[in-house]
């Protein structure tokens, strides 16, 4: 029956597995286009390597190919990826495309890979054998969505600081999917190379990284079978063509293109997402989970968790931070307080590891200044910031559950083979996030997005993220920013009521008012250094602190304005 | 034959720098790629191709026509595929994606109208009068290209730093929110932009169309590698930047064939763009920002 068809299906197939290829890096937000590159290194090393007669008489060579094109693309990936990946954006892109390039002019040039003529080898893949490989890499990825790892690439996709801010480990998740690209990719050469029985230089050209790429947007890189709606898609446009009797050459391209950008255009997630809109909304784990006993105790009342001496950090000619030392107790409310430009945010940065200083030292929860921001998150340090980072393609609740990455295990590994306590670490992370979001009021908003919030809510969500992480030391700033005053009190409770839990709390804020109420030590900075420090009542009459941070009138603004 | 090398090479170069200034141009006033702009570049080729064969204009009235055909051409692709992107989430990305269609859909409306075959000047189109120079020997075409590239991008230069409309694309640059609240009109600016850019992008294609005699619908393809070579090379953004790397790429081209031989060519261009991008993100001539943020 399907006879005359083996190779439009085959091909389909084949082109859901390079789109896989890009689906993975596009999930975790990184333009890489050096797909190309490695499925050509990949499908000319396996090809020369394995044998073309069956191994022990039954193996064929693709069974064997395939593993050594994976490791190939894989290894190459990560021999790239170290120098590349610390480009961004249209940069990276550029350099893996030019990465791709160079190994198709080299392997056109080299003599052991017979230059332009290529390398022909038995078809071994049959149609049946290449949807196999497909429903694989559909399953890894089906399984990969809703876990640990998966929201981290996600996180990683909408904001890399954020993520790195909530424990996720930047660089090795964007290796990690750089990696695994190489490796499909890999697969990809390999499969290809079985299945047409030949390969040149330019099967593998910029012309093919284009038609990856496209597929795997079209298809959409939010949803896992993205990759082989957006192949079957743009395979089966030129036979429709067909059967309607539409032969000019140009149709194909002008109706690939058009469609290609009515999506971009009017479907941002993708064919897909027409197919996954209909998702229930998130339901409230049940009764039965307690999640918060299980949690590490947090440290003592008193306890001294960080400190840090003579902090500096300047930007070019401009000192932003000068001279600041700083000693953090357990379950104290810390109140940074001090004009625009005074050194706030820059203090806290580096406290919770986005900046590293210039000069001082000194350990927040034993990990030392400088480190990377996830180091911090592990030990306890949670933040939110000025300006809210949130997951703008995630769900409310699902930016909660990224929060909690700290404080659970890694699930991906454990789904694939559907153990029970995969689930069970799921099932507790979804209570925490719960938890956390009931703390602060918006469970009811769980399944929207960020952007249907108000502007209080979205801060409030921030708060309910960094919650989830469990925090010992919780750093707000600005969180009353834009606030009415009905909502900053709220949120003044809130504080209280988290330190009355024994989180230690360091905020930044401008409500004055609020600071009073809330904290129990202040601290004022002006031009980068320390002016004032102590109980707030005090430290708000000093005389200097009043010049400098409230103007020459005694009177403390009721609200003072944001900027 | 070194220096006929050399000479060879300073032509193409030239190709390449108008080809990558009308890129690094939206880049370094919007911060967007426009990937269809080479299919921009080759659409120039072939209107100026038909545009000769129909009316037989001298080639002075022709590259006008050209340029109004690009400007033309810009505007409609910041239309299309990057005004109803604007403060999405996913902007920058989206804009990539769009381009990139937009691109394909402008060769397949080529291919419609001009069909697969190359399309060529007519012989007698114009005179290829040969000079020599020291033993190097030069076309009059080349000579039109090169004297055309220089006069564009001076020209280009020029407008950014000395008008109006190149103080208030400096200044959306900078910053387009600042920009608008003082009063400049982004729109008008953003269509500006992509007219100057595609109208430099188009002449550059029909110039490269009378170097080579004809054009067919890969013309910007084979050049759009290089034209990312040459923006990186030059420092994403700037218009100096992308003319010097324009005529180093075309010159270390030229010298790469004299030296190995012509397969290896585009290596060059690959091989500096890679090393660049791994040791100096910002380019060979861009300059270093104190801080982005």
């Amino acid at each position: 029956m399907l006879a005359g068809y083996d190779t439009l299906i085959t091909t389909i197939a084949l082109f859901a597995i390079l789109a896989y290829s890009f689906h993975v890096v596009l999930m975790a937000g990184q333009l890489s286009l050096g797909q190309a590159g490695f499925a050509s290194l990949a499908a000319y090393v396996s090809t020369l390597v394995v044998p073309t007669e069956p191994i022990a008489g039954s193996l064929s060579p693709v069974l064997v190919g395939l593993p050594v094109g994976a490791l190939v693309g894989a290894a190459a990936a990560f021999v790239v990826g170290l120098p590349v990946l610390r480009l961004r954006g249209v940069f990276l892109a550029i350099a893996t495309i030019a990465f791709g390039e160079m190994v198709r002019v080299v392997i056109n040039n080299a003599e052991w890979t017979n230059g332009a003529l290529g390398v022909r080898v038995e078809k071994w893949v049959t149609f049946d054998f290449a949807w196999i490989i497909v429903a694989v890499l559909a399953y890894l990825f089906w399984r990969l969505g809703p876990s640990r790892s998966g929201r981290a690439f996600a996180a990683v996709r909408e904001d890399e600081l954020a993520a790195g801010a909530m424990g996720v480990d930047v660089v090795r998740t964007r290796m990690a999917s750089f990696v695994a690209s190489g490796a499909i990719a890999g697969v990809y050469g390999v499969m290809f190379a079985y299945f047409f029985g030949r390969i040149t230089p330019a099967t593998f050209d910029f012309a093919l990284t284009v038609d990856g790429l496209i597929t795997a947007v079209l298809g959409g890189y939010l949803v896992f079978f993205g990759p082989v709606l957006g192949a079957g898609f743009l395979t089966l446009v030129p036979e429709i063509q067909k059967a309607l009797g539409l032969e000019a050459g140009w149709i194909h391209p002008l109706v690939t293109g058009t469609l290609l950008l009515a999506v971009v255009l009017f479907l941002p997630g993708g064919l897909s997402t027409l197919f996954s809109r209909l998702r229930r909304a998130p339901a409230r784990p049940g009764p039965d989970y307690a999640p918060l006993d299980s949690l590490d105790p947090l440290p003592d009342p008193g306890t001294p968790i960080a400190s840090v001496t003579g902090l500096a950090k300047s930007y070019g000619a401009v000192d932003a931070v000068r001279g600041v030392d700083l000693e953090i107790r357990s379950g104290e409310v810390l109140g940074v307080i001090g004009p625009n430009g005074a050194g706030k945010t820059t203090l806290v940065n580096m406290i919770s590891g986005l900046e590293p200083p210039t000069a001082g030292e000194g350990q927040i929860l034993g990990v030392p200044l400088g480190s990377r921001p996830h180091r911090f998150a592990q030990a306890g340090v949670s933040r939110t910031f000025q300006h809210s980072k949130l997951f703008e393609r995630l769900t409310v609740l699902d930016n909660v559950l990224v929060g909690t990455h700290v404080v659970s295990r890694s699930t991906y590994l454990r789904r694939l083979l559907w153990l029970p306590s995969a689930r069970r670490d799921e099932r507790r992370a979804l209570a925490l996030a719960w938890a956390q979001l009931e703390r602060v009021g918006l469970a009811d908003r769980a399944g929207l997005r960020p952007g249907a919030l108000s502007y209080g809510d979205r801060r409030r969500l921030e708060i309910a993220r960094a919650l989830a992480a469990h925090p010992t030391l919780l750093i707000l700033d600005e969180p009353a920013a834009g606030m009415n005053h009905v909502e900053a009190a709220e949120l003044a409770t809130l504080i209280r009521g988290l330190a009355d839990d024994g989180v230690t709390v360091l905020f930044i804020e401008h409500n004055v008012k609020m600071v009073l109420e809330a904290c129990t030590r202040l601290v004022v900075l002006d031009f980068g250094e320390v002016i004032a420090e102590g109980e707030p009542r005090e430290v708000a009459s000093d005389p200097r602190v009043i010049e400098a941070y409230l103007g020459t009138e005694a009177e403390a603004p009721e609200e003072s304005e944001h900027v | 034959m070194l220096l006929q090398q050399l000479a060879n090479g300073v032509f193409a170069g030239s190709i390449y720098a108008l080809f990558a200034i009308g890129f690094t141009l939206v880049f370094g006033v919007l911060r967007h790629l426009n990937l269809a702009h080479p299919a921009v570049f080759t659409a120039g080729a072939f209107v100026g191709i038909e545009v000769a064969a129909r009316t037989a204009i001298p080639v002075w009235i022709l590259f006008p026509v050209v340029a109004l055909f690009g400007a033309l051409a810009g505007v409609l692709v910041e239309r299309i595929a990057f005004r109803p992107l604007r403060g999405r989430d996913d902007e920058h990305f989206a804009g990539l994606i769009s381009s990139v269609a937009l691109g394909g859909v402008v060769i397949a409306l080529l291919q419609a109208r001009y069909g697969t075959e190359p399309q060529s000047f007519s012989a007698d189109y114009f005179p290829n009068q040969l000079f020599e120079f020291a033993g190097v020997r030069v076309t009059l075409t080349q000579l039109v290209t090169l004297g055309l590239a220089l006069v564009l991008m001076l020209g280009l230069a020029w407008l950014v730093s000395a008008t109006s409309l190149g103080r208030s694309m400096r200044a959306v640059a900078e910053n387009p929110t600042a920009a608008k609240v003082l009063g400049v009109n982004v729109g008008r600016v953003t269509a500006g932009t992509y007219a100057l850019s595609s109208a430099l992008g188009t002449v550059a294609g029909a110039l490269l169309a009378l170097n080579l005699g004809q054009a067919g619908r890969d013309l910007g393809a084979s050049i759009e590698l290089v034209g990312f070579a040459v923006i990186i090379l030059g420092g994403l953004g700037s218009l100096w930047g992308a003319m010097a790397a324009g005529v180093v790429l075309g010159i270390a081209e030229a010298l790469t064939i004299h030296l190995f031989d012509s397969t290896w060519k585009s290596m060059v261009a690959f091989a500096l763009l890679f090393a660049v991008l791994v040791l100096r993100p910002r380019g060979l001539f861009g300059q270093v920002k104190v801080r982005e943020v």
